[in-house]
């Protein structure tokens, strides 16, 4: 089990035809994904590392059946790659660039509310079920199939959260990273419904980060959860000076300021397990049961 | 990307904001000729330009500089090139610019208006539901965040169109909450409308007048402004990214800037190359808890060329605050063995004088250690995270 993807989900590869989507999609095939085929607008009819290529995401739905999408476009083209993926109405969409504009994802944020595509990301390695399905850049080596459900704000905190499973002898049932940039798609409150509702997940890590109020939001959804799994929760940020610049300034003005420690403590109220130290998770998880 | 002041104000200007006549200076003479272009006989306004909130309030680190704050009101001309004097070539500190300060290299001399009152109006992004939200609040002073956390209630949020229409009602609600006289709406429309515009065509992250002032006769005026653009949509607005002012930013910053990784100094001893902001706060906080603090953090992000990667890490062994350096990576994108590649590099050229331990994770980890481990510098390897941290903190002591 896991959620979001598996191993029989049907995904599509949008710019398939570039050199950092051939380097991945090689990967996630031999990984044992289940790419069905990608899109490079006037390379429909090509091969491409075996998959039949399509001109436009409409084309390789109606072609393939295809109900997820990762993107590894640069980003200037990610909001028409996002936008053509919620027309073609694809469940699932993972966009891997960094640096997408601030007024491309308000734009794009709301085309998806009147869709049924939820997005992952974008600045994010993406979503890998071990065993199953790889959408991203995830480096394979350090998942296997297991019952903690893995999701973090912060890419490279994902692949710590994961080595802290492994050290407590456990597997992922499911990894997601949010994203690193300021607006995202999908945030912690849809996966823990999701994470919730999975068999196979026994336990979930959560990473946090600086900036917004998800975490916030999150620990408010938990807290009034009437059953409940077990959240091992983290938040970076304790050392930073007060008032050094980081992340967006806009934060301050919409929010006020919102240190770690206020983050790690609307967890520990909610009733997560916090911990000061990300080194510490495994502790934790070895303690659960 | 931020811009100063006398910039922004022209900006804000040519969408219809109304501005105190003003204009640059870069020499005390200069000073001088602006006041009486601005104003036949004052008062005025000498206006420190430096990237920094709180100027009024901040102080000058030069003794000659005077006692007075980097926002000066003159009441006599013959008082501007002196005034100008002191505050041109010196230091500017405030809450924000840290101990450090920042140089003041030009003025903005002002005529100065008198108001009845003042308020904050500010346009920004909320992350949660992915909006514009402009943000107005009468103040007395300018401590608009203490408003935010203490009193929220005093401050009107309206979410705004991403077609940067500001609609009629949402202008009249602005003007009852503010409690402004009904001849202040033509230029209260203008101010929202302009401050929007600006925000949607130039790709803003921030605007923010604070203060806007209400003159005598109901117009209204901006009285300081602040724009802040969005780094990734600069590539649009090749006029807005010639207002970069390097002149503020240090050798070490703009090195790494050019290099597109991100880098940032704290007042520590320890050196950490990551690749990523999370893992980079996660060490910080590590080291905090052994009473260790940071000197800088390098973030290369996602790069996946050598010779930048060996740039950034000499940025970081140049650094004199430096004792000790941790290069804590999990390759996913970012592959191991062009950091170690990186590091060999840098260690060649600039030397390595101090303690270095390094992790690797993730994509060719095992390729990476055998390059540091065949090379002949003293570099320790580590497992996780917390072992090179105690590894470093441990070598660092040892060889003081």
């Amino acid at each position: 089990m896991s959620i979001l993807v598996n191993k029989n989900t049907k995904v599509l590869c949008q710019g398939i035809t570039g050199t950092q989507a051939t380097f991945h999609i090689r990967r996630s095939l031999e990984y044992g994904t289940n790419v069905v085929g990608g899109i490079t607008p006037g390379k429909g009819g090509e091969l491409h590392l075996g998959l039949p290529v399509f001109n436009t995401v409409k084309d390789a739905v109606a072609e393939t059946g295809a109900t997820a999408s990762v993107m590894y476009v640069p980003a200037v083209h990610v909001k028409s790659a996002i936008k053509e993926a919620a027309e073609a109405e694809l469940e699932l969409v993972v966009c891997i660039a960094d640096s997408v504009p601030l007024r491309d994802m308000m734009e794009i944020k709301s085309i998806l509310r009147g869709s049924k595509t939820k997005l992952i990301g974008p600045n994010t390695p993406g979503i890998i079920t071990p065993g199953q399905a790889r959408l991203g850049i995830f480096p394979e080596n350090i998942h296997k199939p297991g019952r903690i459900g893995v999701v973090s704000r912060s890419s490279t905190l994902t692949y710590e959260a994961v080595l802290e499973t492994a050290r407590a002898g456990e597997g992922q049932s499911t990894v997601i990273g949010l994203g690193d940039d300021m607006l995202i798609g999908i945030d912690f409150v849809d996966v823990l419904e999701h994470f919730h509702k999975d068999k196979s997940t026994k336990a979930i890590v959560l990473i946090g980060q600086l900036g917004g109020t998800f975490e916030e939001t999150v620990a408010n959804y938990y807290k009034n959860l009437p059953k409940r799994k077990p959240v091992i929760a983290f938040v970076a940020g304790d050392a930073i000076p007060y008032g050094h610049k980081m992340g967006y300034a806009g934060d301050i003005i919409t929010h006020g300021h919102i240190t770690a420690q206020d983050k790690k403590d609307a967890f520990a109220e909610a009733g997560m397990i916090v911990v000061d130290n990300i080194n510490d998770i495994h502790l934790r998880l070895k303690e659960l049961e | 990307m931020n811009i100063h002041e006398y910039q922004a104000k022209k900006i804000l200007s040519r969408y219809g904001v109304n501005i105190p006549k003003g204009g640059v200076a870069y020499t005390p003479e200069e000073a001088k000729r602006v006041a009486s272009k601005v104003s036949a006989r004052g008062p005025w306004m000498l206006k420190a330009q430096v990237q920094s909130g709180a100027r009024k309030k901040g102080y000058f680190l030069e003794k000659e500089a005077g006692k007075r704050g980097g926002i000066r009101l003159v009441k006599l001309k013959k008082e501007i090139t002196k005034q100008a004097e002191q505050m041109l070539g010196s230091t500017l500190v405030t809450v924000q610019t840290g101990p450090k300060g920042k140089p003041v290299s030009r003025l903005y001399v002002e005529a100065y208006n008198k108001v009845e009152r003042i308020f904050y109006a500010g346009i920004a992004v909320d992350r949660e539901s992915a909006t514009l939200t402009l943000l107005v609040a009468p103040i007395k002073q300018e401590e608009i965040t203490s408003l935010i956390i203490n009193s929220p209630h005093k401050i009107l949020r309206l979410p705004l169109s991403l077609n940067g229409r500001t609609s009629p009602s949402q202008i009249k609600e602005i003007l009852s909450f503010l409690k402004l006289p009904p001849q202040s709406a033509k230029s209260l429309k203008s101010l929202i409308r302009g401050m929007h515009k600006v925000f949607i065509e130039y790709d803003a992250t921030m605007v923010e007048i604070n203060p806007v002032g209400l003159l005598p006769s109901g117009d209204i005026i901006a009285l300081d402004a602040k724009i802040s653009f969005d780094d990734n949509a600069l590539y649009r607005h090749p006029d807005i990214r010639k207002l970069q002012d390097d002149y503020e930013t240090s050798e070490r910053e703009l090195k790494a800037m050019r290099s597109k990784f991100s880098y940032s100094e704290f007042d520590g001893s320890i050196g950490c190359i990551v690749n990523g902001d999370g893992i980079a706060l996660a060490a910080m906080d590590m080291l905090r808890k052994k009473g260790i603090g940071t000197a800088c953090f390098l973030n290369v992000k996602g790069g996946v060329d050598k010779d930048k990667i060996a740039s950034g890490i000499k940025i970081i062994l140049t650094n004199p605050r430096v004792e000790g350096v941790l290069i804590n990576i999990l390759g996913g994108f970012l592959r191991c063995n062009l950091i170690a590649e990186g590091i060999i590099l840098a260690a060649s050229e600039v030397g390595l004088n101090v303690p270095l331990v390094v992790r690797f994770e993730g994509t060719n980890k095992d390729e990476a250690k055998d390059i540091l481990q065949k090379s002949k510098f003293p570099i320790t390897l580590a497992e996780t995270m917390e072992d090179a941290i105690n590894l470093l903190v441990q070598a660092v002591e040892e060889s003081d």
